[in-house]
């Protein structure tokens, strides 16, 4: 089965043209991966609809790194 | 079709009355309202302004979409009052400094702004009144601040019911960034606003979801959304957030979405991303929820590529152009008459001329001036004409093509005018291109490009074989190209460009190449 931050990266992977595999965790969204804002929002609600859980648009702005929205969404399942 | 808003309305409160003229969600609840309760909520928020003495005056709106925001702006524009949209993502000191540019002495206020009341109170001695676009009461303790139900309540069922504005009066104030200085305050008048409703001619029957997905306070969302739409007596549906534009295309169904060129990319995006396996207009059925055949588009030009992609699942996009100083539509294609790649026909109501290649429009919908800028307002209306500071072209049949701005424009010693966006766009189509500014050195053209590092890191590239690509991608644009057109230097840069605050790339400063 595919681990959770496998499917996470996959989901990544449809906005930028880098692989799953090749992803760093420190990588910025913005600037390493070249999502548009839009992007940023459009992958954030399919991770609400992937992995059930919600996000406040207000909070997810402050997220910039794969590494922080692995965090965010690992905390608001143990919420769940 | 009337001459004003008010008109438009009434008519459509009429014609439509049990419809629902707005859908919007509470957590998962889907709430409505329909044209008839609309009207009502309008006309008690009309009366309750005439009530409170604040005809003639200036009504500012700062809120995210929503049904009270909507209400209330009819509320202000069917009366003798100007409206004052500002966006709500300003921060709190350029707000304030709008509210009193603008003489604004009332506020609706939305919940989510309240916790910038106390400054707002502080800092605006001419605001009279502040209304919470909420049912429930306010508490706060300052009298000057109560919610929208109280307003409606002011002046009762039989109270006196504000006169008709004239078509010439002005109606809304919408604040434009423009590229220089401070924010200019575009004055549209009751004739601009329902001109501009009824030349953009496309129908769709009553009771049709449109999804709102645009700013409100945007006169392409203010007025092709919900005026235009409600004048067609189309459901508009309110996306909550752009986290959820997808989802809620899904709920609601929509067969038109106003969009920017930004959201087709990234909707294309999760579209091409897709198992190849699943059929296309399975995939459109689940990404666009089931219904969508229309998207038109503005504020940018949008690569011609994406119109095509698209009609591969069902969906027609429509690229128009304007300005809030036009109310805002000058040109759109529209279904049966349509030209990929132009921003389509001048509306009927829009004469277009040019000077030195310069878009000049005349024609109703075009602003009365800019909100106390003398100056700013002779600068850009001549004799009735408004300078658009885009440059364009009418083609043999009639549909009008930008091709850059006045200011941004090379000329070169052979007397060739060149636009650098227009090849800049075509060149930013390169897998290894990221950024990219023409420029015009030594009589030629030269292409300054940083490299796309996404991709010079996947295929691991050195420095000589980026040149070599980026070369090798030069050689092969300038095949297809007239002389005076083909670029002749290419710099590598070793670092991104230096932009503004608002992202955009200081063009001027293209020739700096050191780390930000």
């Amino acid at each position: 089965m595919m681990t959770q931050e496998m499917q996470f990266k996959k989901i990544v992977a449809q906005y930028c043209e880098v692989k799953p595999e090749d992803m760093k965790n420190e990588m910025r969204f913005r600037e390493d991966l070249g999502f548009s804002s839009l992007d940023f929002m459009s992958f954030l609600g399919e991770l609400e609809d992937t992995f059930d859980v919600e996000l406040e648009e207000d909070d997810v702005l402050q997220v910039l790194t794969i590494a922080e929205a692995l965090e965010m969404m690992e905390k608001l399942q143990q919420e769940a | 079709m009337g001459m004003l808003i008010r008109d438009i309305l009434e008519n459509s409160a009429e014609k439509f009355a049990d419809i629902q003229a707005v859908k919007w969600l509470k957590k998962k609840e889907i709430l409505e309202r329909s044209y008839t309760e609309l009207m009502e909520n309008v006309v008690a928020i009309r009366k309750g302004l005439l009530a409170e003495g604040f005809q003639g005056k200036h009504i500012a709106l700062i809120g995210v979409s929503s049904v009270e925001w909507i209400e209330s702006y009819l509320g202000v524009i069917t009366g003798n009052t100007v409206a004052v949209p500002l966006d709500a993502g300003l921060p709190g000191e350029d707000l304030i400094d709008l509210i009193n540019r603008s003489d604004s002495e009332g506020l609706f206020l939305s919940p989510k702004h309240l916790p910038l009341l106390d400054a707002i109170l502080a800092a605006c001695p001419k605001l009279r009144k502040i209304w919470i676009l909420q049912e429930e009461e306010v508490e706060v303790s300052d009298q000057k601040v109560v919610s929208l139900a109280e307003l409606k309540k002011v002046s009762g069922a039989n109270g006196a019911d504000a006169d008709r504005p004239s078509a010439e009066d002005v109606s809304t104030i919408i604040f434009t960034s423009g590229t220089t200085g401070k924010s200019k305050g575009v004055m549209l008048t009751q004739y601009n606003l329902a001109t501009n409703v009824e030349y953009v001619r496309y129908t769709a029957e009553p009771g049709a979801a449109m999804l709102s997905v645009l700013p409100i306070h945007h006169a392409f969302c203010l007025v092709m959304d919900w005026l235009k739409g409600f004048s067609l007596g189309a459901t508009i549906c309110i996306n909550d957030s752009l986290l959820h534009m997808v989802k809620n295309m899904g709920i609601f169904q929509p067969e038109v979405i106003l969009m920017v060129p930004m959201m087709v990319e990234t909707i294309y995006k999760r579209l091409s991303a897709a198992d190849p396996a699943i059929p296309k207009q399975a995939l459109a059925d689940q990404v666009f929820g089931g219904k969508l055949r229309i998207i038109f588009t503005g504020g940018a030009h949008l690569d011609p590529f994406y119109i095509e992609k698209f009609a591969e699942y069902g969906v027609d996009i429509y690229e128009g152009y304007g300005m809030s100083e036009c109310s805002p539509v000058i040109s759109s294609n529209m279904p049966g008459d349509n030209k990929p790649g132009s921003i389509g026909r001048p509306l009927a109501n829009a004469q277009i001329a040019f000077d030195n290649g310069e878009i000049l429009v005349k024609g109703s919908s075009v602003m009365m001036g800019y909100y106390q800028m003398p100056e700013e307002t002779a600068e850009t209306l001549k004799d009735g004409w408004l300078h658009t500071g885009d440059k364009g072209y009418l083609d043999e049949d009639g549909f009008l093509f930008i091709n850059g701005r006045v200011k941004n424009l090379i000329i070169l010693s052979n007397g060739e005018n060149i636009s650098p966006e227009e090849i800049e766009n075509k060149l930013a189509l390169g897998a290894l291109v990221g950024e990219v500014i023409v420029t015009g050195e030594n009589n030629g053209l030269t292409a300054r490009i940083y490299p796309d590092m996404d991709v010079v890191q996947a295929k691991g590239l050195g420095e000589t074989e980026i040149q070599a690509g980026l070369q090798a991608f030069i050689d092969e644009y300038n095949k297809n190209q007239p002389t005076y057109r083909q670029i002749t230097g290419l710099i590598v840069r070793k670092n991104p460009f230096i932009r503004s605050s608002t992202k955009k790339i200081k063009r001027q400063e293209a020739l700096i190449d050191e780390p930000l």
